[in-house]
């Protein structure tokens, strides 16, 4: 089925939160602190402009943003929209211009001159769990928000472990990079005494329940909608101190404000996922399976704990997403999440997981290598049994449903391993050296109460509810809380209100991304919505079917169990009616329904919750060809198979758009992304022509295999698929890489694999094989 | 971010352009705009005035002599490209012009806005050099100066024309039919900038032997063979022969720099030779 | 504001503009055709691609004062165009578009393609569109769905058209009606008062020529953020007279290209400003240091720290150096200068890629500096040596043109 959004989109009439204008309405420019770690001693604004800048001291009765988690020994931090005492990163807001247009407002920004006291920065993670490291927030002691333990052992490595690799692996801090940015436009309705923010958000009421608890006033006076928004990837699943500053200053000023994040801003005040650290031991038993892993990993959270997500969203889940798809009896991980003077860290697509992915995945490589066996041997010796499921892992995951060796199997065969081998015996006509990884990753997706009201971060998803009505003329409306923003729900959603109701996909609106007209939901994160919002949407229609039926046997005379819903009619046993009959005759000729119909008519709102809310797991074996030019350190992928098991898929289509979408977002990290730091904390990129985004020649188009193994805990047995092609490309591609440089004794562990890393790898690897000639 | 404000304004002639230049101090010229336009909106480059130059007729025309090929300042990227333009070098243009960032910057990147930016990745600073092409530079006296494209280029950024001068064209002469040229260029994706260039130029009706290594961070450097043999290219057959001319001609870079530079020219040699 | 008239998806338009307005703002914010998405405002990543008299172009990097006569296209006057109607179709079948935010300016590059592979079939669907990125979709739609259009081969080669005018400048060109004639005075009715500063006139140089010399240059390192290296050149004057020179700041400051100070130096503090070019960047540095001397040693410090108000960028620095003894070939008494210098750049001017410093470059700056200083030295009377410029380089701009290199390096080299 094709996407009903596509039409607004391809003839230019989305409408993005950069596309609002409102009478009146100003543009906003920031200034942003230029150091990474300083106190604010004066800010200097001409007194002419006074009235046109707004500074924390402006903000009265503005409480700073704070995103807690209950887990024991977390440190909190707070974030003031504008700085007030200090600033903690590059590109942290220390003035808001208001101006007609944006080019004056930074005409404004300009003239404001602000004097630091620099202090030491903390720019390395691994430098700011040191002692005596300078400290981002004084009263902590140290730089730790948490250091979380998983220890499943004995405490001793496993004493039968034949084999033992420990490794040192780094993913570089990305930009997630959505091709648009962020944005606000707010303005105060006097009508209404409400605050109206349209913001380009993926969690509109989240940002609503924020605001309301910064600005200090009711949920009922903040309403948000979230318009169409340009990909969000994470990057828009936060409550952000420019909604914050805006929320406040429109209704201080009584004018309209808009900003709208550029690219810039993006980069330098966005540089926040990603960013791990890892030393992880790995042991095998005689026979090639995997015993245990010891891992010692640290996450760059950057300065503050932003809010909802928390500082420890990837630092807190690294313990139980690092054993992967195996089974193995000894496991112990420390994980440190540090804070540190760059932006605060986010999830982005596969949070957590693709630093995890890459860990164990290229570590098992490692491991393989350092055995003698194909690595996907090793694999197959130690990933969990398609007859262990439902499967409780080491770290006390529920794998619910799959078969782990049947989907490397099949990549296995697809990518042709045994050719490629004969292949690299050969060797290239051209000089390249061809290299071929495999990764393997689980995807927990829509898990709800019990997995996050453990981790006590300011929301816990619940039930997601949706209302559902008919309008007069028969047409249905589905509002939902959650947000689409390229996954295509008014399609998807359509799809399963249609299926329960029979309603035409063309009379089917599917309405979000506004907190006045929808239920209460945490937002689009995490994979969830085809579980939780699917799961709501069926639930509702499937109620108003029994209202529909209830209301068509009245009409039709009969009772209502002897009628059925049926090509959108409601069928009796000796007539029917369609549904269009039975809205127009409730809403405009109610003179015909009998006094004792049932007065609720054809409005619900239902709720939905898995009957186990550990989440989904869907999977995925990735298999990479690639060559690799020893000289240039250019890579090429000659080849990129998927097999996916994400369940009973909706819309197939766009499922393989997700997979294919997330694979190439995984290769930028593989090869592409990284905002680097200078020593004082400066970020060395602020165009895309620094910070490369793969494009057309950077992406081949994956071969996507499906297997369907139905979730025993949702709806129809979908699973969440959205994030899970951007975490095993980093890992099947270093693999590959890997697999072409070990005849030359070279390894890369650190992504991304630049050329220059990969020829300073060949290079030192030689150095090493041959001291003599280095002399 | 948006650009601060600036003036603009948009001369008929090539002596209104010199006469206004000689007027304001600060003044750019800009002809499509396309590297001056990003640094106008990072607000890096705050000129108060712009001088166009497209809307000048002569700057947009070619001139095909026997001899040579006259291509004027503000001829784009896309129209080399495109190949409306002679072609003094067997399609050598064209090739290079195809892979100058992407369309819609080649359809308004002009080839003398290129070269008076001078920045050493550009595609042009490195071709036009191997070729030997010179560069017309006017100024208010109105009589053009000639000038070597290796010349004219200094370092980084930094050109060889005074503030009051344009470049009206550049005169490319033309190869023998039986010339071949091979060019390699070395970046991380494609449009984005070279992290190293390589031309290879023979000639053998002109005796032009010449190799080129670009794109190293200041003038490229060139290197001339010996008149009517190609005994240089054969230098680059092996990449430690090739290190030791590029070392001696002054390339400098670390050892991943001096690779890839080494790299670039050898397989703009392995082109020319059709391999 | 300026006049311009243009021809925007076919309709006549005469509109005021400031000069510094990109064709895409105005084209949203002034005729509210938002349909043209802005995602880079430098050049990269092509959502505001629209189209200018039949060819593709970058509306974020192209001012609206430029297009004065030009017709423009966008993406709200393509619904009839039949080309795009099926690429619309193809996208779709293909879910060549997911959020929506790149596609208005993916499918205007991709409705050229489809007329350029009508002439050239080899061009490489790929790399064609390499300057639209897609963050959604993986582009293997995209792909799929442009080839699917070229197959159906709708676009009919263009017929070799005789250019009329044989002009291949970017466009709409000198023959385009525009709204303000093209003239010697500056389109918009006042200038900045900026804008009228006459260059100086050229004679003011240096009466004695420059003599060339060498300075060598060490090894660049970082540490804690400060870049530092030394240049170490030799002046065929004796100690005692580079002494005299080079220990007074206010002597030794016209030296240094782009160096101004406010004022004589009171109790060892100074004032200033630095003004540093390169290219079309243009940073000047306000800002105060001071000086340590030791006469006996004949060896100075100077450190210094501005701000740049444009944009918002800092910078700090020392440049120490130590006179000694040499000689040279033509001079018995000589004297050698060692520099050490430092400095940290910190804020927009150094949040570009920031990769190794150009030797030569450094090189040179070192040899105006050299070659500035031997000047005074022989002509301690002359008037004041024209702000020595090196291709607009000045000395601390070593430093800074360092770390701007890349910036240079990645933005300017698209040629304009």
């Amino acid at each position: 089925m094709l996407r009903k959004e596509d039409d607004r989109y391809m003839r230019g009439r989305g409408r993005f939160v950069a596309d609002i204008r409102l009478p009146g309405m100003q543009d906003v420019a920031f200034v942003r602190s230029p150091l990474a770690h300083a106190r604010i001693l004066s800010i200097k604004i001409p007194p002419t402009l006074r009235d046109r800048v707004m500074i924390a001291a402006d903000l009265e009765g503005v409480r700073p943003i704070r995103a807690d988690t209950t887990l024991p020994g977390f440190k909190s931090s707070t974030q003031s929209a504008l700085a007030d005492d200090k600033v903690r990163h590059v590109g942290e807001l220390v003035a808001m211009c208001i101006a007609p247009t944006r080019a004056e407002a930074e005409d404004i920004a300009a003239e404001i001159e602000i004097e630091f006291e620099e202090l030491p920065a903390v720019v390395d993670m691994l430098q700011g769990r040191q002692p005596g490291a300078a400290l981002l927030h004084e009263p902590w002691g140290d730089n730790l928000f948490l250091t979380s333990v998983t220890d499943v052992s004995n405490g001793t490595p496993p004493a039968n472990a034949a084999y033992e690799v420990t490794r040192e692996l780094r993913t570089a801090r990305q930009v997630m990079s959505p091709m648009e940015g962020r944005g606000v436009v707010a303005e105060w309705d006097s009508r209404v005494e409400q605050l109206v923010v349209h913001t380009a958000t993926q969690q509109p009421h989240i940002v609503r329940s924020g605001l309301a608890e910064c600005l200090g006033i009711d949920e009922g006076q903040v309403r948000v909608i979230a318009p169409d928004v340009g990909g969000g990837f994470g990057y828009k699943g936060i409550l952000l101190p420019e909604e914050v500053a805006l929320g406040f200053a429109t209704r201080k000023l009584g004018v309209p404000l808009r900003w709208i994040e550029d690219r810039r801003e993006n980069l330098v005040a966005g540089a926040d996922c990603r960013e791990h650290h890892y030393l992880l031991t790995a042991y095998a038993d005689a026979n090639g399976r995997l015993l245990g892993l010891d891992c010692e990993a640290s996450v760059d959270c950057g300065a503050y704990s932003a809010y909802p997500f928390s500082a420890c969203l990837e630092g807190g889940q690294i313990g139980s997403l690092l054993p992967g798809l195996y089974d193995f009896p000894h496991y112990r991980c420390r994980v440190h999440s540090v804070a540190t003077n760059k932006p605060p860290i986010l999830p982005y697509r596969g949070v957590a997981r693709t630093g995890a992915c890459f860990a164990i995945e290229v570590t098992l490589d490692a491991l393989a290598r350092e055995i003698g066996i194909e690595p996907v041997a090793l694999r197959m010796n130690s990933l969990v049994q398609p007859e262990q499921m439902p499967f409780d892992n080491i770290a006390k995951r529920h794998f619910d449903s799959g078969n782990y060796p049947e989907a490397l199997r099949r990549a296995i065969e697809a990518i042709d391993l045994d050719g490629v081998r004969t292949r690299q015996k050969t060797g290239e006509p051209d000089g390249r050296r061809i290299g071929l990884g495999f990764a393997l990753y689980t995807e927990q997706a829509g898990h709800g109460t019990s997995v996050y009201s453990a981790w006590g971060i300011p929301m816990v998803p619940g039930h997601e509810q949706c209302q559902a009505r008919f309008t007069p003329d028969g047409g249905l409306e589905i509002r939902i809380g959650a947000h689409s923003h390229g996954q295509g729900l008014e399609t998807t959603l359509s799809q399963v209100a249609h299926q329960i109701l029979g309603v035409p996909h063309d009379r089917i609106k599917v309405l979000h991304g506004d907190t006045a007209i929808s239920p209460y939901s945490t937002g689009t994160w995490g994979s969830r919505c085809m579980i939780m919002s699917g799961g709501a949407v069926a639930k509702a229609c499937e109620a108003l079917a029994g209202r529909l039926k209830h209301i068509g046997a009245k009409l039709l005379q009969t009772d209502a169990a002897n009628v059925r819903l049926e090509g959108g009619a409601v069928v009796g046993p000796t007539s029917r009616i369609e549904v269009a009959e039975i809205a127009r005759t409730w809403y405009r000729r109610p003179q015909d329904l009998p006094a004792d119909v049932d007065p609720r008519g054809l409005e619900v709102t239902e709720g939905y919750k898995a009957e186990r809310d550990t989440g989904t797991f869907s999977y995925a074996a990735h298999a990479c060809l690639l060559a690799v030019d020893p000289v240039t350190g250019e890579v090429e992928l000659l080849d990129y198979v998927i097999v996916e098991d994400g369940g009973v898929l909706v819309n197939p289509m766009i499922v393989d758009g997700q997979i294919q979408g997330g694979t190439a977002q995984g290769i930028g990290t593989a090869l592409y992304e990284e905002m680097r730091y200078d020593e004082r904390g400066q970020p060395l990129a602020s165009t895309l022509s620094d910070y490369l985004l793969p494009g057309p020649t950077e992406v081949p188009a994956a071969r996507i295999l499906h297997m369907e193994t139905p979730s025993p805990y949702t709806r129809f047995g979908q699973k969440g698929i959205g994030e899970g092609g951007a975490i095993a490309p980093p890992a099947a591609i270093t693999n590959a890489i890997n697999d072409a440089l070990a005849p030359l004794g070279a390894e890369l562990l650190m992504s991304p694999i630049t050329p220059r890393r990969i020829v300073e790898a060949i290079a030192a690897a030689q150095h090493t094989q041959t001291p003599e000639a280095a002399e | 971010m948006k650009s601060a404000a600036f003036d603009y304004v948009r001369p008929r002639s090539v002596a209104e352009a010199c006469d206004l230049l000689a007027e304001n101090a600060d003044a750019k010229v800009v002809a499509g705009g396309q590297s001056l336009g990003p640094m106008l909106n990072l607000r890096l480059a705050q000129p108060p005035l712009l001088i166009d130059i497209t809307r000048i007729a002569e700057l947009g025309r070619i001139a095909e002599t026997d001899g040579a090929v006259t291509i004027g300042a503000t001829v784009t990227h896309a129209a080399i490209e495109d190949q409306k333009i002679g072609a003094p070098a067997n399609g050598f243009l064209a090739r290079v012009a195809s892979g100058i960032a992407y369309r819609a910057v080649r359809t308004r990147g002009t080839i003398g806005g290129s070269l008076v930016h001078a920045d050493p990745a550009a595609d042009w600073v490195s071709s036009l050099t191997a070729l030997g092409a010179e560069i017309l530079v006017v100024g208010p006296g109105g009589t053009p100066r000639r000038v070597s494209v290796a010349d004219f280029v200094r370092g980084a950024m930094d050109v060889a024309i005074e503030h009051d001068e344009i470049v009206t064209g550049v005169h490319v002469p033309r190869l023998s039919a039986t010339a071949r040229c091979g060019y390699h260029k070395i970046c991380r994706k494609t449009g984005e900038f070279a992290e190293a260039i390589g031309v290879a130029v023979f000639d053998p009706d002109r005796g032009l032997c010449r190799v080129v290594a670009g794109a190293g961070g200041g003038r490229p450097v060139v290197i001339d063979g010996a008149r009517g043999t190609d005994r240089l290219l054969a230098t680059f057959d092996d990449p430690r022969s090739g290190r030791e001319c590029l070392d001696e001609a002054g390339v400098t870079g670390d050892d991943y720099q001096m690779q890839i530079h080494v790299a670039a020219v050898q397989r703009a040699v392995q082109e020319l030779r059709g391999r | 504001m300026t006049t311009i008239t243009l021809e925007v998806n076919g309709r006549e338009i005469t509109a005021d503009v400031s000069p510094r307005t990109h064709l895409a703002d105005f084209l949203r914010e002034q005729l509210l055709l938002t349909g043209t998405h802005i995602g880079c405002e430098h050049g990269v990543c092509g959502a505001c691609t629209v189209e200018m008299n039949g060819a593709i172009v970058r509306s974020c990097i192209t001012f609206a004062v430029a297009c004065d006569g030009a017709k423009i296209r966008t993406i709200e006057g393509f619904d009839e165009d039949p080309v795009m109607t099926r690429l619309r179709g193809a996208f779709s079948a293909e879910h060549a578009l997911q959020c929506g935010y790149c596609t208005p300016g993916m499918l205007v590059a991709a409705r050229d393609l489809v007329h350029r592979k009508a002439e050239n079939p080899a061009l490489d669907t790929r790399v064609e569109m390499s300057g639209n990125l897609c963050r959604c979709t993986g582009y293997s739609g995209i792909v799929q769905a442009i080839d699917t259009v070229v197959s159906e081969n709708l676009v009919a080669p263009p017929s070799a058209e005789a250019n009329s005018e044989p002009w291949f400048g970017p466009a709409p060109g000198p023959s385009a009606k525009t709204a303000t004639p093209t003239a010697s005075a500056p389109a918009s009715p006042r200038p900045a008062p900026a804008a009228k500063k006459p260059a100086a006139p050229k004679t003011s140089g240096p009466a004695i020529a420059r003599r060339p010399i060498k300075v060598e240059v060490g090894d660049l390192t970082v540490a804690d953020g400060v870049t530092q290296f030394t240049e170490s050149f030799t002046l065929a004057h004796p100690v005692a007279t580079v002494w005299e020179l080079m220990r007074d700041p206010e002597k030794i400051a016209p030296c240094m290209p782009g160096l101004v100070l406010d004022g004589p130096p009171e109790n060892g503090a100074l004032a200033g400003r630095m003004e540093v070019k390169i290219g079309p960047i243009t940073a000047g540095f306000s800002g105060s240091g001071s000086f340590r001397r030791d006469d006996d040693a004949h060896a100075m410090a100077l450190e210094a720290r501005g701000n740049d108000r444009k944009s918002g960028s800092r910078v700090s620095g020392e440049i120490s150096y130590r006179l000694t003894p040499a000689s040279l070939p033509d001079a018995a008494e000589a004297t050698r200068v060692d520099c050490t210098i430092a400095y940290t750049l910190q804020g927009p001017l150094a949040q570009f890629g920031r990769s190794d410093i150009v030797k030569d470059l450094v090189g040179r700056i070192g040899e105006a500096f050299a070659q500035n200083v031997d000047i005074r030295l022989r002509a301690p009377d002359a008037a004041m040596i024209a702000p020595a410029k090196l291709g607009g380089v000045s000395l601390l701009l070593g430093a800074l043109g360092a770390s701007l290199r890349r910036a240079i390096l990645r933005l300017l080299g698209r040629g304009s």
